[in-house]
């Protein structure tokens, strides 16, 4: 392998992971800001003007606080449990194309930092993993709030990973490939071009599948307060909470991606907005949808959650796949 | 005495003895009739009227309506309920509307029957009359307040017996006659009365009396307050305490108000004292006298120190202001451990008993205070009975005022008090150790000759020496005299005169000596001769008979003897014997304690001198409770165990700690000793916390138990004469506290505080040349005290010092006796 | 009808309606058809329709505590204050006692004593704020308007004595002029002096 290939590669690595920790900690200012202004509230406002440095007190309470193991955890999953939700968040980033190619001083970059032929598979996959931190963490806690917690992740982390993959499966019958490049390429060329035109029941699946694998509002379940304290979390505090925390919002940036990349036509040049930004508008978009639904939507019962997946989201996924099939096969 | 009869009171039948007054029935049936004036044992005042009712069909004041047998009283009736409104908002007229201030705000029977009688409009007005405050030393008068109810008046007078307070002018505008027409009748003529007048004290300004502050229980408004208390809290505030009284051996029932101290001190303090005056009056003393807690904090090396000098000594010496318990813990230490017991009051108190017993067979003397009360002829002798027990004197006036009774009052000091009671008290002065000629003269007096032990009458009549002197006698003799007449003659038709000569029968006054018969008795007692005339009309009258005995008596070189006529006089008179026990619990330590007469070297003394000093003072080697930190029980001269209760906190050791730690004791609590007091005593095997403490509407007293009065076998020796015995020549001086004082603990009162002096009257300063403030030195063998001399007008001779203060040793000058003749130096 | 008539209004049930409910789908065809009718039915939509606008509206509520305060209903209970009189600059407290009475905390306690003109006075007056539940009762109960409660409620302390001694409560004399008359908790109602009946005065 070549010397700069590993250089560019552990570049790419420190600037995804730094952003993405960075974007979560914004993106956490935005959210309350948001939800805020929705709620005829100001939000922040004290620390820095408007509040932009609450994200810095944030972050700095974080840090500084005791990291805490309760007596009857098991110590050493709790304490690795966070870590696991981080890592697959930003694992799954690997295989996603962020931005067009673009040169440095003659140097060509491919924002994507792994560029494999399974890129949508081992996404799916990575995140699939990640179910395995709050299962853990909730169940490592010692602690009953955390356990159910954990079990809701469980069921509703599996279940709405079947949706997403045969949501996904009719456009990869489509465009023939799981590379999230090729994705793009096809959709390249306006707007009529996107997948979301020919598989809309696959887009909206997909979305609804998106916040479940989320743990978004309002799906919020795993760790809803009102039912289970704060779920798998209730034990967790300082910076390993924190990674939770930072997990979650980089998983919303992934969904974001992928939507925008399977869906909405990637990073192609959007009229007269070039790809980069075309791409980072659809991804800001998804993410104030995000924290449009938590500001507006009551989330559900866990039995309705499950009756959604199995009984609705499921079946018409499968029906979509079979009509793509069909469609693919006579026209 | 009065034969049963049955009235109906609202259709409820009640069952009374006739001539009761129909209130006191109803009251005592649990029928409520309003009433501001009316004091249960005295004289109705008629001035509120409010106790308005309707007895067949009439209307009449209950309060002074006697009961009938077939009565029909109605309580309520339209018109009744009218006068009744009117009455109190007559009474509501010009009075301040500063309930939330006023000291009686909360239990004033003002804003109660403004209440009850739902006054809340008033249609009556006059112009207010000036009528400043007076403050009289612990007494606080706002006269703007007062509703001239007269209860004051009438408790001094009837029940108390100083008559200091009288209604004076009140010097306001005449009532306007158009009131009548407008208003009901009785609360017109109720109005018309209270307009006129206001309450005053009869020496002028200051009120002249013995201070029992009596007035200003029984005030009913916030008029009469006492000047400690006066705006310092509020009565809703107060924790009421039900205890007895630990200053005297009446131990009077009462209540200690306590609160905490103020806001930076949770410490709880007494405020006031209470009592139910309508049942039993308190002296000054226990009511200004409440503070003498002992305010003490474990003291463990104390402890130890005392279990040491325990171990150590061979005698306690205490004084009987201490409970039945402590007294039975006493008796335990020394069936254990083999201490002496010293009390000298308690023992010479014992000592008595026990010869009057032989005399009159029974265990306990006859008569208690309510007999004094009943009674129509009461005697007292060998008691400053003013200072020695109060109230007893109060029961004495109250005998005197209510059921027109007389009394004889036989003291070597001239008591004004006594005087004042009333004609029929007839004061007997005699000298100093002449009180066995005082009991042989009842018997002489009184005695029932046929029944009386033969040697008695024959001594008795040895005693008559035959007297003359000039006694005015009527003759008559006859006179003639020549009358002319006029004479009509028949025949003539003309007058003419005649003259008569008509012999007539004059009365004539002329002087004679005659001889009689009296007894040497009365020459012995400097008894007037005619004493028994002045009482021929009480006497005639008089069904109960009461003679009361005090310490002069226990004191007498001749106890055991006085002590026997005593149980004489009790068995074979128509008198019922009281002895006045000397202080708060003599009569139960007396009882309880198997005293002894000699101490031995090493001694502990518990509130008196000793090697080792327990003291409830705090001024002793280890901390004991004062009375009104403990509980526990107190034999009273009523032969009454009445119970007392903690008024205040005490972190210290009791005496019970003492005994446990010397292992005398297994219990936790020293009540758990009352129900181990002696049986054989006539104490009965009850437990503290049943005792009950309380006074019933009827007015009977429900405190504690009553002893139990045993049988005694009679003595059959003789009884000896008056002994001739030794004369004071010189300056002779009593034994006595002054009024508000009987022992450190009044003193250590912060009302009554003063320095112990020699008091004396005023014929007692002239004689000796002495002044008030001067300071003489008091001798008496290789004794001398120097003390201040205070003018008391409270006595009429002689002089006493009190054992009050103990910083002046004057119980040394005594050796018994509470006369003793000392050398007085001017210093 | 205007506010206070609105308030005064206690027959509140003619502004009732009944939500309807509609019976709970039994079959599965009834419930797949409640799916699809409520998926259908723009319910969510307008749900984010109505935060889109209440954000693009930015009509914001947030009073920012500190900085800005809001005005304090008159009949408010905050930290009590002991008023004197305006005239005369004396304290107002008579020391009757019947707020430390009717204190259902039992924190108030008083120390009274006679001045030199015979008055009762409170010499000590303190409310423990630690027990306090700012009921009003003392206020209430007050005869001479002497305790009121103030408009003060930022009472956090770190010290326990700082609940609350009198000096710390009564108008300060040199603030005399700037104690407000006290309209609101625990103040005569307007029409008092119409529902008291008038004594007779013989002046």
């Amino acid at each position: 392998m070549e010397t700069a290939f590993i250089i560019e590669t552990i570049v790419k690595i420190l600037v995804v992971l730094g952003l993405f920790s960075a974007l979560a900690g914004f993106a956490t200012y935005v959210e309350r800001k948001v939800l805020a202004f929705m709620q005829r509230r100001l939000g922040p406002m004290h620390v820095g003007p408007y509040g932009i440095l609450q994200v810095l007190a944030d972050g700095i309470k974080l840090f500084t606080k005791e990291d805490f193991i309760p007596q009857g955890a098991v110590r050493p999953i709790f304490m690795i449990a966070p870590v696991i939700t981080a890592a697959t968040a930003f694992i799954a980033m690997a295989a996603i194309p962020m931005f067009p190619e673009f040169t440095i001083g003659g140097y060509t970059v491919r924002p994507i930092i792994s560029d494999m032929n399974v890129g949508l598979l081992f996404v799916l996959g990575v995140m699939g993993i990640g179910l395995y931190g709050p299962l853990l963490a909730g169940m490592a806690s010692g602690n009953k709030w955390s356990l159910l917690g954990a079990a809701r992740t469980a069921i509703q982390f599996l279940s709405y990973e079947v949706v997403t993959g045969l949501s996904v499966l009719a456009p990869v019958m489509i465009v023939g490939s799981l590379s999230l490049i090729d994705f793009n390429n096809y959709q390249a060329g306006g707007v009529g071009n996107w997948l979301v035109w020919k598989q809309p029941i696959a887009f909206i699946l997909f979305l609804i599948a998106g916040f479940a694998e989320t743990n978004r509002t309002p799906f919020d379940l795993l760790e809803h307060e009102a039912e289970v304290i704060s779920g798998y979390a209730t034990e967790y505090s300082g910076m390993r909470w924190g990674l939770f925390f930072i997990g979650e919002y980089a998983n919303m940036f992934t969904i974001g991606f992928l939507v925008s990349l399977i869906f909405l036509g990637g990073f192609n040049d959007l009229w007269f907005i070039p790809g980069a930004i075309a791409i980072l508008l659809k991804v800001f978009f998804f993410i104030f949808l995000f924290i449009w639904a938590r500001a507006s939507w009551p989330h559900v019962r866990p039995d309705q959650l499950m009756w959604l997946c199995w009984k609705v989201l499921m079946p018409i996924a499968v029906v979509n796949v079979v009509i793509t099939g069909i469609v693919m096969m006579f026209f | 005495m009065s034969e049963k009869i049955k009235i109906t009171i609202d259709g409820k039948e009640c069952e009374t003895i006739a001539g009761e007054y129909v209130l006191n029935v109803a009251r005592a049936n649990g029928i409520f009739i309003p009433a501001i004036c009316y004091l249960t044992n005295c004289s109705p005042t008629l001035a509120c009227r409010l106790c308005l009712v309707e007895a067949d069909g009439k209307q009449v004041y209950a309060c002074n309506a006697k009961a009938k047998d077939g009565m029909s009283i109605v309580t309520i009736t339209e018109n009744i309920i009218k006068e009744r409104r009117a009455i109190m908002e007559v009474y509501d007229v010009n009075h301040p509307l500063e309930c939330g201030v006023c000291d009686q705000s909360g239990e004033c029977e003002l804003q109660n029957y403004t209440l009850e009688m739902k006054v809340d409009q008033q249609h009556y007005a006059i112009k207010d009359t000036y009528r400043p405050v007076k403050h009289w030393n612990f007494i606080h008068y706002d006269a703007s307040l007062c509703i001239v109810c007269e209860r004051c008046v009438t408790v001094c007078k009837d029940m108390i017996g100083d008559a200091a307070l009288k209604t004076v002018p009140r010097g306001g505008d005449k009532l306007d006659k158009s009131w009548k027409e407008q208003m009901p009748k009785d609360a017109y003529a109720m109005w018309n009365k209270l307009q006129k007048s206001i309450i005053g004290a009869v020496a002028g300004e200051q009120l002249d009396c013995t201070w029992c502050g009596e007035c200003i229980s029984v005030c009913p408004v916030g008029a009469l307050v006492s000047e400690d208390y006066h705006y310092t809290t509020n009565s809703w505030e107060l924790n009421k305490i039900p205890a007895a009284c630990a200053h005297c051996s009446a131990a009077c029932h009462l209540y200690y108000e306590t609160k905490h101290t103020s806001i930076e001190n949770p410490e709880p303090k007494i405020y006031r004292v209470t009592n139910e005056f309508h049942y039993q009056p308190l002296c000054g003393a226990g009511r200004f006298g409440f503070d003498f807690e002992n305010r003490a904090k474990r003291d463990k090396e104390a402890f130890d120190r005392a279990i040491k000098a325990f171990e150590k000594a061979d005698t306690i010496i205490f004084d009987s202001y201490i409970t039945n318990e402590e007294a039975l813990i006493l008796q335990r230490l020394k069936e254990q451990r083999g201490y002496k017991l010293i009390n000298e009051d308690a023992l010479r108190l014992k000592t008595f008993m026990d010869n009057y017993s032989l005399y009159s067979g029974q265990s306990l003397y006859s008569a208690d205070v309510k007999d004094v009360h009943e009674s129509q002829f009461v005697v007292s002798i060998g008691t400053a009975l003013k200072s020695d027990n109060p109230r007893v004197r109060y029961a004495f006036n109250n005998a005197v005022k209510m059921n027109k009774g007389g009394g004889l009052y036989f003291h070597p000091i001239k008591d004004p008090v006594i005087e004042s009671l009333g004609k029929t008290v007839v004061p007997v002065y005699h000298k100093p150790l002449r009180e066995e000629a005082a009991l042989y003269f009842i018997l002489q007096e009184f005695g029932n000759k046929e029944k009386l032990p033969k040697y008695i009458v024959e001594y008795l009549n040895s005693l008559m020496v035959t007297k003359t002197k000039e006694e005015e006698v009527e003759v008559t003799e006859k006179v003639v005299e020549v009358v002319e007449e006029t004479v009509v003659d028949k025949k003539t038709g003309k007058e003419k005169k005649v003259e008569k000569k008509v012999t007539k029968e004059v009365p004539k006054k002329v002087k004679k000596p005659v001889e009689y018969k009296v007894s040497a008795l009365y020459d012995m007692l400097d008894a007037p001769e005619d004493l028994m005339d002045k009482l021929k009309k009480v006497l005639s009258k008089a069904q109960k008979f009461t003679l009361i005995l005090g310490e002069d008596l226990y004191t007498h070189p001749r106890a055991k003897n006085l002590a026997k006529l005593a149980g004489l006089i009790d068995r074979f008179t128509d008198f019922e014997v009281m002895l006045i026990p000397p202080k708060t619990n003599s009569l139960g330590v007396a009882l309880i304690c198997d005293l002894d007469e000699e101490g031995g070297e090493y001694t502990i003394g518990y509130n008196a001198k000793g090697d080792f000093v327990l003291s409830a003072l705090g001024d002793g080697d280890l901390d004991m409770p004062a009375l009104n930190q403990q509980e526990g029980t107190f034999t009273n001269i009523d032969k009454r165990v009445v119970p007392t209760n903690v008024a205040l906190p005490y972190e210290g050791y009791v005496l019970n700690d003492l005994a446990k730690a010397l292992g005398v004791s297994d219990k936790e609590y020293t009540i758990e000793f009352t129900k181990e007091l002696p049986q054989e005593k006539g104490y009965k095997p009850i437990d503290f916390d049943d005792l009950p403490n309380e006074f019933f509407n009827d007015g009977t007293e429900h405190r504690g138990y009553r002893l139990e009065n045993k049988k005694v076998n009679l003595s059959r020796k003789n009884i000896e004469p008056i002994a001739e015995l030794p004369e004071f020549n010189g300056t002779v001086i009593y034994r006595c506290e002054p009024v508000l004082q009987f022992s450190p603990f009044t003193n250590k009162a912060h009302q009554l505080r003063s320095k112990g002096k020699l008091y004396a009257s005023e014929t007692f300063l002239k004689e000796m040349d002495l002044e008030e403030g001067n300071k003489v030195n008091i001798q008496k063998d290789n004794i001398t005290i120097t003390t201040e001399v205070e003018l008391d007008d409270k006595i009429g001779s002689g002089a006493y010092v009190g054992t009050f203060d103990p910083s002046i040793d004057t119980k040394s000058l005594f050796d018994g006796y509470r006369f003793t003749e000392v050398k007085l130096q001017k210093v | 009808m205007s506010g206070l008539e609105q308030f005064q209004d206690r027959n509140v049930s003619q502004n009732y309606y009944r939500v309807k409910i509609e019976p709970y789908p039994k079959t599965p065809w009834e419930k797949f058809k409640r799916v699809v009718r409520k998926s259908l039915k723009p319910d969510l939509l307008i749900g984010l329709k109505i935060t889109l606008l209440e954000m693009l509206r930015f009509n914001i509520h947030t009073i920012q505590y500190p900085k800005e305060k809001l005005p304090v209903s008159p009949r408010f209970r905050g930290i009590h204050r002991l008023l004197r009189l305006l005239e005369s600059g004396n304290e107002r407290c008579i020391g009757c006692g019947l707020c430390e009475k009717i204190c259902i905390s039992n924190c108030i306690r008083i120390d009274t004593k006679p001045d030199e003109n015979g008055r009762k006075i409170p010499t000590e007056y303190t409310i423990n704020f630690g027990r306090c539940i700012f009921c009003g009762y003392c206020a209430e109960v007050c005869p001479e308007l002497a305790i009121v409660h103030g408009q003060e409620y930022e009472y956090a302390s770190e010290q326990r004595a700082q609940f609350a001694m009198k000096e710390d409560m009564l108008t300060p004399l040199d603030k005399l002029k700037e104690q407000k008359e006290y309209p609101g908790f625990g103040a005569p109602t307007p029409a008092a002096d119409k529902l008291i009946k008038k004594t007779p005065l013989a002046y």
